[in-house]
């Protein structure tokens, strides 16, 4: 019972899941100071210094409103809804690592993994399998609620869901072509060892995952699933109180996930050049491996800093555009990023990064030529290129 | 020394009970007020309901669907591929460019499919 096996991934469990309620905590706050930073407001700056209390006075409110189950609705999925999307978003953190190795401490045996679950070869499948179950708790609250907003908002962001899940999966293969792992420190250690990050061979890769990142966490240009003018909250319309906040708390672990998929799959995770580069996993010190963890948080911290800029930097697609981008366009430049890194794979040198960089910067410049050429000057997808076929 | 899955079937439990706890917490914690009619009533701006909102949707949906789970399948039996043509080694296990090509008529009839469902018009919205 007492043994490694068990105490070592509850230690890293109970860490996990409290950095992460706490980061999704202080994430609302940083969100909201942001949003105001755009808007040329103050944000909210009462609750302690800085704000920096608002997000335990925001808990309280949650645990201390009444909580109210509509009278048609199905009282038992009504309930599961939200457990079942809220353990989904923390689950997808089994096999996610955040950082390298680390030294012996406590008396566990060195070098300790970063991650819960070190030994699972299918890090990356298992993520986005676990995060797509997510798609069950909006279904079921969408359908439990027994309301026409609650239902039209579980139905539409279904669909977006599973549609952006496709060209997400497809724009993965070409980086895991050039890692030849589906382990996620694997994916790391080969950037790390190249020197090359994956971003810059497999630039059109990146882009189609980022922009199915911002559909899949349900982000501003995309967050379709509960856009307030047309579906007031969308499928979680009925659900108040602590219920309507773990669906918010799954909602930004989402984000969190997209950004550390993208960290560590296209930005090298815990490498930096000079700084923090390739060594063996027994041979990392403590200040080693701290440092290592702080790169690979600051990477995420960025990207998710980046999330909030596009939330107030752009305008919300319709309904029909949004299937559009996802199916018309997404999928099709995936399947392109997959044949060109399948060639290039194939019939390059395997270490002849510098000739793989330049055959995917050129199919992305061909991709863009081609948009360009298709897109008319308001920027909406021309009548040729979508709404004919 | 337990299976390489053993923790994530305990982070399994232990996340689904930490959402579960969530949830009864703030049954437990918050008032417990009078229900009436009006506040049972689901939310339609303002309005008495007309209708059960569990009515019969868009038939697109139910294509997309279709066409979600083929696509996700093709690309599920891309990865095994991509992890063995993938990394530093020379081809497939090393085999040549024999299982490139048959990937590569793999590729072809996914997108003949999926061209053949953009012209039948499931990913057209009105």
């Amino acid at each position: 019972m007492f043994s490694q096996d068990w105490i070592e991934p509850l230690i890293k469990m109970a860490v996990v899941i409290g950095a992460i309620q706490g980061a999704v905590a202080y994430l609302v706050l940083a969100e909201r100071r942001a949003a105001a930073f755009f808007q040329d407001r103050v944000g909210p700056n009462r609750v302690g210094p800085f704000g920096l209390l608002q997000p335990i006075a925001d808990g309280l409110k949650f645990i201390l409103k009444e909580e109210l189950i509509p009278s048609g609705a199905h009282k038992p999925i009504f309930l599961l809804a939200p457990v079942m999307i809220l353990a989904s978003a923390t689950l997808a953190f089994a096999t996610v690592p955040v950082g390298y190795y680390f030294p012996a401490i406590l008396g566990l045996k060195a070098p300790i993994a970063m991650t819960i679950a070190p030994g699972m070869d299918i890090g990356l499948l298992f993520v986005l399998a676990v995060s797509s179950l997510g798609v069950y708790g909006v279904i079921l609250g969408g359908w439990a609620s027994n309301s026409k907003y609650s239902f039209l908002g579980g139905l539409r962001s279904s669909a977006q869901l599973v549609s952006y899940e496709l060209p997400l999966g497809l724009s993965l293969i070409g980086a895991i072509l050039l890692s030849g792992s589906l382990r996620m420190e694997t994916i790391m250690d080969a950037q790390a060892e190249s020197g090359w990050w994956w971003v810059m061979l497999q630039p059109l890769g990146f882009a189609v995952f980022l922009i199915s990142g911002f559909a899949e966490a349900a982000r501003l240009p995309f967050d379709l699933p509960e856009c307030e003018q047309e579906l007031v909250a969308g499928y979680h319309t009925e659900y108040t109180a602590m219920k309507f906040g773990m669906f918010a708390m799954a909602e930004y672990m989402h984000m969190i996930t997209v950004a550390f998929m993208a960290v560590i799959i296209y930005f090298g995770g815990w490498h930096l050049w000079y700084i923090a580069p390739a060594i063996p996993a027994n041979e990392v010190g403590l200040i080693g491996a701290l440092l290592r963890i702080g790169i690979l948080q600051a990477k995420v911290l960025v990207l998710v800093f980046f999330f909030m800029w596009v939330r107030w930097s752009f305008p919300r697609f319709r309904y029909d555009q949004l299937m559009a981008i996802g199916w018309k366009i997404m999928i099709p430049l995936g399947l392109v990023n997959l044949l060109a890194s399948a060639v290039s794979q194939e019939f390059l040198a395997k270490d002849a990064y510098l000739a793989k960089a330049v055959v995917s910067w050129l199919v992305l410049g061909a991709c863009f030529v081609y948009g360009m050429l298709n897109v008319n000057p308001q920027g909406a997808p021309s009548q040729h290129a979508l709404a004919k076929v | 020394m337990t299976s390489p899955a053993f923790p994530v079937f305990l982070f399994v439990v232990i996340s689904t009970v930490m959402a579960a706890s969530i949830l009864m917490i703030a049954q437990l914690v918050g008032p417990k007020r009078r229900r009436t009619d009006v506040k049972g009533m689901p939310y339609e701006s303002g309005m008495n309901p007309l209708h059960d909102a569990r009515q019969r949707f868009n038939i697109g949906f139910y294509l997309l669907a279709i066409e979600f789970l083929v696509f996700d399948v093709e690309i599920l039996i891309l990865l095994p591929w991509a992890v063995a043509a993938g990394g530093k080694q020379t081809g497939t296990l090393g085999a040549g460019h024999g299982v490139f090509w048959v990937v590569m008529v793999f590729l072809v009839i996914l997108t003949v499919g999926f061209a053949y469902t953009w012209r039948k018009g499931v990913f057209k919205w009105k």
